[in-house]
C-alpha cells in the first residue's frame, strides 16, 4: 500500500486519543478537509556554515529516499500524510562516517509563500561528530516537515530544529533511531508559526544510546504550540533525559506532551522527563502532560515531573535592584528561562548562535 | 554636619506588610563618607528597612520619607533608586539559572552606570581586578546569577556587583552571615574600597561586631521593636556583643 493510501485508510483520528486531545488533525490539516490530500510546493534547502560559507566535504543533501517507513507506531497517520505529499520534495542528509566539521551546519529551509512540505532522512555516519540546526523561516501559510533516519553507532550529535516562521502553520514529524552508544542531544527551539503540531520519536534500539531532548518554546499573541514527545528504550544501558520549558504569553497556549517508554529487557535503562511551564499572562494557557510506560524492573531510575508558574516576583526585584525596568526584567527572565534548556543543546558558539536568534525574537513578540 | 545635604536621610518612617506595622517611627541620618550599622535582634525590623529602602512592592509605607541627596525615593521604582545609586546587598541573594553572570553584571552596569561604563577595557580591568580582590575565578562569569552558589560565593558575588556599580548608598543586609573569617575579612575589605575615601556611604545591617572590626563604622544604631532605641559610636557593637539586647529594654 502507497502513503497516499495508507492516510486514506487511516480514516478521521479520534480526539480522545492522547495523540489528538489538543489539537485535532483537521486543524493542522493544509485545508481542513481531511479527506483531501492537496498538492503542496516545494521548500528551498540549503546546507551552509552560520558565516554564509559552503560547509566542508563530508556532510550532502542528496535527492530521494532509500528504504520503507516504518508505520507501526500511532504516527502512522500524519506521517503517511507527510510522505506522501512530499513525494517529489525527498532528501537525505548524509553525514559521512568519521566526519566532525568542528563548527556547528546549518540546514536552512525557506518555505517561500505558499503551503510546501519536506521530507529529510538523516543519515548521520558512524562515529561521526555534528552540531546540525534546521532553521525554518519564511511566511508560508503551511508548511510540514517529516524527518527519518537513523543517527549511526558511536555517532555524537546536536540536532537542533529551529522555528522562526513568521506566521501559519507547522506541522512536524520526527522519527529517529539511535544508534549503539550514540550520544545525541535533540534540541527544539519554537518561536515563530501561528499553530505547531509536533511528533517527535526518538528509538534507541540498541545498547549504549544516549539522547538528551531538549525544548525551548516561546509562544506569545494567540499562538498555539503543540508537542508531542516520545523516548522509546529498547535496548540495555540506554539513557534519555528530557527537559522541555515553554514560556507562554498572550493568549497564548503550549502544549507538553511526553511519552517515556522502557521495554522489558532494557535492562540499565535510565530515563526522566520534566515540563516547566512559565505563565506570561492571565490568559496564557500550558498544558504538560508526562506519561511512562516501564515493563523493566531493572532500570537505573524512571521519573517524571512538570512545573507551572508565573514569573518569579523575588527574582523581578532581585533584578529590578540592579537596575533593571520593568520590561528589560521581564524579557531578562524569560530569556534566562529558555536560556536553562538552550544552552544544553549545544557548544558554545552554537549556544551563542541560538541566543542571538532568539532574543530577536523575544523582542518582536510582545509576550 | 552644618550647611552639608545629608547623603540619606529617614524620617519617622512607619511601614509594614499586610496590615503589620513593622518599623515605627525610624529616624537616621548619613552623611556622605559615613558607614552606619545596624544591629538588633531577628525580626526587629532590620530587613524590612532594607527593602523599604529599595523599594520592595510587598511592604506599605504608612508615613515617613526616606530622602537620597535630597529627594524622596518614595515614590520611585526599585531600578529608579538603583539608578539614582541605591544599592542593597541582600541577605539572601536571588538565583536567576539561565542568565549568565558576565551577561547580567553587563546590563546591571549599563543600567545604572551607563553603556560607555559596561563595555570596553576599563570595564574588563575594573571587573578584573574586583574579582581578584575578592578571590572570584574568572569561570564564575559563564556560570548563572547565584545558580548552585555556596553562601560564601553569593556574599562575595554581591560584593562584586558593589564594586562595579560604585553606588552613592550601599546598604548590606546582614552580608556577614554564612562567611568564614576569611571570607568576612574578604569582603569586608571590598566594602572598605568601595565607600572609604569616598564621599558614598553605607549602612551595615548585621547582627555581630566581627564584620565591624574590619570595616569600622561611624555610628551605630540599635533596633529593637521597629524602632531605633540606641545610637552610638563602634564601641555600641562591642558592647551589645558582650551583654546582649537585654539591658537596653531595661534603660
Amino acid at each position: 500500500m502507497d502513503s497516499a493510501s495508507r492516510y486514506i485508510s487511516l480514516g478521521k483520528p479520534n480526539r480522545a486519543d492522547h495523540l489528538w486531545r489538543y489539537t485535532s488533525w483537521k486543524k493542522v490539516h493544509p485545508t481542513g478537509d481531511i479527506a483531501e490530500m492537496p498538492p503542496l510546493g516545494q521548500p528551498e534547502l540549503s546546507l551552509g556554515m552560520m558565516d554564509g560559507s559552503e560547509p566542508p566535504s563530508g556532510i550532502r543533501l542528496e535527492q530521494g529516499i532509500e528504504g520503507d517507513l516504518d508505520f507501526s507506531m500511532d504516527n502512522a497517520l500524519t506521517n503517511a500524510f507527510l510522505h506522501a505529499s512530499a513525494k517529489s520534495s525527498q532528501w537525505t542528509l548524509v553525514v559521512d562516517k568519521g566526519f566532525a566539521p568542528g563548527k556547528p551546519i546549518i540546514l536552512e529551509i525557506r518555505p517561500g509563500d505558499s503551503p510546501s512540505v519536506a521530507h529529510i532522512s538523516l543519515d548521520i555516519g558512524e562515529i561521526s561528530e555534528i552540531e546540525l540546526v534546521t532553521k525554518i523561516t519564511g511566511r508560508s501559510e503551511w508548511f510540514g516537515l517529516l524527518r527519518t533516519g537513523q543517527i549511526r553507532n558511536g555517532a555524537i550529535m546536536n540536532d537542533v530544529v529551529l522555528g522562526l516562521q513568521e506566521k501559519g502553520t507547522l506541522l512536524r514529524s520526527d522519527a529517529i533511531a539511535i544508534g549503539r552508544d550514540a550520544q545525541v542531544r535533540a534540541g527544539t527551539v519554537s518561536s515563530g508559526s501561528e499553530r505547531t503540531k509536533a511528533d517527535l520519536r526518538y528509538i534507541m534500539g540498541d545498547p549504549g544510546g544516549n539522547i538528551r531532548v531538549l525544548g525551548s518554546i516561546l509562544s506569545a499573541d494567540s499562538m498555539h504550540l503543540d508537542h508531542h514527545i516520545e523516548i522509546h528504550h529498547e535496548a540495555p544501558e540506554t539513557f534519555s533525559r528530557l527537559s522541555w520549558h515553554s514560556a507562554c504569553g498572550g493568549s497564548s497556549r503550549t502544549i507538553g506532551t511526553g511519552m517515556l517508554t522502557i521495554r522489558k529487557g532494557s535492562k540499565g535503562a535510565d530515563a526522566a522527563q520534566i515540563f516547566h511551564n512559565l505563565l506570561l499572562s492571565e490568559s496564557a494557557k500550558a498544558d504538560s502532560i508526562p506519561e511512562l510506560e516501564v515493563m523493566e524492573n531493572d532500570v537505573v531510575g524512571c521519573g517524571h515531573g512538570t512545573a507551572n508558574g508565573p514569573i518569579d516576583e523575588d527574582q523581578m526585584f532581585y533584578l529590578k535592584a540592579r537596575g533593571f525596568d520593568e520590561d528589560s526584567a521581564k524579557s531578562s527572565l524569560i530569556a534566562a528561562f529558555l536560556n536553562s534548556t538552550l544552552s544544553e543543546m549545544g557548544g558554545t558558539e552554537l549556544h551563542e548562535w541560538l541566543v542571538s536568534e532568539l532574543s530577536l525574537k523575544l523582542e518582536a513578540l510582545d509576550t | 554636619m552644618p550647611g552639608k545635604t545629608p547623603l540619606l536621610e529617614i524620617n519617622d518612617l512607619h511601614a509594614g506588610i499586610d496590615g503589620n506595622e513593622i518599623l515605627k517611627g525610624i529616624n537616621l541620618i548619613i552623611g556622605p563618607g559615613e558607614i552606619h550599622a545596624i544591629m538588633g535582634r531577628n525580626g526587629s525590623g532590620k530587613t524590612t528597612a532594607a527593602n523599604v529602602i529599595m523599594g520592595h512592592p510587598d511592604f506599605d509605607v504608612e508615613k515617613g520619607d526616606v530622602i537620597l541627596e535630597g529627594e524622596s525615593l518614595l515614590e520611585m521604582e526599585p531600578w529608579e533608586r538603583a539608578r539614582k545609586g541605591v544599592f542593597l546587598s541582600f541577605q539572601y541573594p536571588q538565583a536567576v539559572p539561565g542568565l549568565q553572570v558576565g551577561n547580567f553584571l553587563r546590563k546591571s552596569v549599563a543600567s545604572i552606570r551607563g553603556e560607555d561604563e559596561a563595555k570596553g577595557p576599563n570595564f574588563r580591568e575594573k571587573l578584573a581586578n574586583a574579582m581578584e580582590a575578592l578571590d572570584i575565578p574568572r569561570s564564575f562569569m559563564a556560570r548563572y546569577v547565584n545558580d548552585g552558589f555556596s553562601g560564601g560565593e553569593k556574599k562575595r558575588f554581591e560584593i562584586l556587583q558593589m564594586m562595579l556599580l560604585s553606588p552613592r548608598l550601599a546598604i548590606l543586609d546582614e552580608t556577614d552571615s554564612g562567611l568564614d573569617i576569611d571570607g568576612i575579612r574578604t569582603v569586608s575589605e571590598g566594602i572598605n574600597a568601595a565607600i572609604r575615601g569616598t564621599d558614598s556611604g553605607a549602612l551595615i545591617i548585621t547582627h555581630y561586631s566581627r564584620i565591624l572590626e574590619h570595616v569600622q563604622p561611624d555610628r551605630v544604631h540599635v533596633l529593637l521593636g521597629g524602632r531605633i532605641v540606641s545610637s552610638g559610636g563602634p564601641e555600641l557593637a562591642t558592647k551589645l556583643e558582650e551583654r546582649g539586647y537585654e539591658w537596653l529594654k531595661e534603660e
